[in-house]
């Protein structure tokens, strides 16, 4: 029996269609398909851009885990000692995974809903305010 | 002044917020800062986007031992609004109008 | 400045069923998360509950928000707030901060219910930042609630029940856990997860610690060691394990802050996950306008927090003043349910922590 995951339930009544099947990914893949007891729901797949090249991810998701399951694992670097960071809490509790995005500086991307169109960048150090 | 020991763990980031190592913590140990409120205050740990909730634990940890004391005599620093980092934008734009 | 009789910080279990609980006896009631929609941990259990059928035993913990929203959506004097964090609370005044997404919204609330939940600790060891050192909430997050494999092999660190579960959940997800470590003699977690790991193949290595993670960029491997009876690491034991995840799971600790910026008498509890409210058999902190409910009082488990949770909802409204329907035999049959739950093995020292933090009979 698939239950379905209330956390994209409310990101379902925005879609136009009945939900596309998961995109044609990597061919290994790290979306879970065949869990014995979760249905991951085919959201609408939606484009954005990492570092200037074109992801897939799925709108509502966190940029962390669109990033992850494109095989991002490393989001930023630090501003003292430029180490690499990626996510740690995946809460928005420790803040290792700042980063830009769409030229907005330290988005805690594990909570941050994606969203078509989206530019994400490897956060460098603080990063930068955009000036309007 | 101590003369504090070179240790392989002094490598460990401790505030990965703000990039403050185990060595740094440990040579203001050393020092004499015995709080964690003035280890904040001078190398800026705990004042990171997560204002301590990683590094908190693991400098009591370090003062504990430093001073030789149980952890939970260590005193906890100040806790202050925001929670959670907010733009300046907002807090500029004043209340929001019902 | 908005007025409300009670605010709910935190929709996890706990808040949820503390939100129930106000909204049932008439308070205006407000209840905030800073997640787009509301469970907190729950999100992520795929387990069925046990316990009695008040606790939901038999369902998963997936499904339960919804019927916690089912009921709060429909009460008029309930007003849910999502993607809304509250940035603070100022005692004096009783004036709560909340921030929506660039707008500031201040709340006067005549009672105030932090029900905020627990974070993962962090463990100190070389290299404890590089990307794929994860705490295991995440990595249950990622795999359970988005669908991602967080890696290919795992090293597990920790051996309490959540080391155990989400081991076996990766298990589950095809993702290969390479071995467990644990720093103390004896694994910490009941033996039953611990047993179907073991049928799994995966090694549990108790008296060991993870040394450092290695890798540039990523985490490419990891070097375990053996501990002394001081957890001092035994020279020569070192071992080099090729994994592209760590996953910490070391144990919790309350998120607070709130409680601290409340200027409410705190007391460090290490049973409880670290510094925890000083609380009265009610979930009443020290400042008499603030209440705490769930793993922010102290962590345990989402039946827990649901209980404490409604403890802590009605005691709000009826110190309000607000009628609610049979509350002391309510709140006997909660009290008796936590009894129940903290009754097991690992009980014990829950129930001793639990003390250490409660104030009785109103001695403040």
């Amino acid at each position: 029996m698939s239950v379905e995951n209330p956390l994209y339930s409310h990101f379902a009544q925005g879609r136009e269609d009945s939900g596309r099947p998961l995109g044609r990914l990597r061919p290994n893949a790290v979306r879970l398909k065949d869990h014995p007891i979760l249905e991951f729901p085919a959201g609408r797949e939606v484009e954005f851009t990492f570092d200037g090249k074109e992801i897939k991810g799925i709108e509502g998701e966190p940029i962390a885990a669109a990033l992850h399951a494109a095989g991002v694992t490393v989001l930023r670097h630090s501003p003292a000692l430029g180490r690499a960071r990626g996510f740690f809490c995946a809460i928005g509790a420790c803040s290792s995974c700042l980063m830009t995005v769409d030229g907005v500086p330290n988005v805690r991307v594990c909570t941050e809903p994606l969203k078509q169109g989206m530019v994400v960048e490897t956060q460098e150090g603080h990063g930068h305010l955009p000036i309007d | 002044m101590a003369e504090r020991e070179k240790s392989p763990d002094d490598n460990i980031v401790i505030c990965r917020c703000e990039d403050v190592t185990l060595a740094e913590i440990r040579e203001l140990i050393a020092q004499g800062y015995h709080t964690i409120d003035e280890i904040k205050r001078v190398s800026r740990a705990g004042m990171g986007p997560c204002q301590g909730r990683t590094c908190r634990q693991l400098i009591a940890r370090e003062l504990a031992i430093a001073l030789g004391v149980p952890v939970e005599q260590v005193e906890m620093p100040t806790f202050r609004p925001p929670s959670r980092p907010v733009l300046l934008s907002t807090i500029a734009r004043g209340e929001a109008d019902e | 400045m908005r007025e409300v009789d009670i605010a709910v910080i935190g929709a996890g279990p706990a808040g949820l069923a503390a939100a129930l609980a106000c909204g049932e006896s008439g308070a205006t009631t407000l209840l905030v998360d800073y997640m787009d929609a509301p469970g907190g941990q729950l999100i992520k259990q795929t387990h069925k509950f046990f316990g009695s059928e008040r606790q939901f035993a038999g369902t998963r913990g997936i499904q339960i928000p919804d019927i916690f929203i089912g009921r709060l959506s429909k009460m008029p004097n309930v007003q849910l707030m999502w993607g809304v964090n509250a940035s603070g609370y100022y005692a004096d005044s009783g004036v709560l901060t909340l921030e929506d997404g660039g707008k500031f919204i201040k709340v006067k609330a005549k009672r105030v219910i932090i029900a905020t939940g627990a974070a993962e600790k962090a463990l100190a060891f070389e290299n404890n930042d590089l990307p794929g050192v994860y705490g295991a909430g995440a990595v249950q997050t990622l795999m359970n609630v988005h669908g991602v494999k967080p890696g290919d092999r795992v090293l597990m660190v920790g051996s309490g029940n959540i080391g155990l579960i989400v081991s076996y959940q990766l298990i589950q997800a095809h993702v290969e856990v390479i071995a467990l470590v644990e720093a103390a003699r004896c694994i910490g977690g009941y033996l039953v997860h611990a047993a179907k790991l073991r049928r799994a193949g995966v090694p549990i290595l108790t008296s060991h610690t993870i040394v450092r993670a290695l890798g540039e960029e990523t985490v490419r491997g990891a070097v375990v060691a053996q501990v002394d009876q001081s957890w001092q690491v035994k020279p020569g034991s070192e071992r080099e394990i090729a994994c592209d995840v760590i996953c910490l799971a070391v144990g919790l600790t309350p998120l607070v802050d709130m409680m601290w910026q409340a200027g409410c008498e705190m007391r460090y509890v290490p049973a409880l996950g670290g510094h925890v409210p000083a609380r009265d058999e009610n979930m009443r902190a020290s400042n008499p306008a603030v209440y705490v409910a769930g793993d922010a009082g102290g962590v345990e488990e989402a039946s827990s927090a649901m209980i404490s949770g409604e403890i802590a909802g009605i005691s709000a409204a009826k110190s309000l003043g607000f009628e609610v329907q049979g509350a002391e035999a309510r709140l006997g049959q909660l009290k008796a349910d936590l009894a129940a739950i903290r009754s097991g093995p690992t009980g014990e020292k829950i129930c001793a922590g639990v003390k250490c933090a409660t104030v009785c009979g109103g001695e403040w």
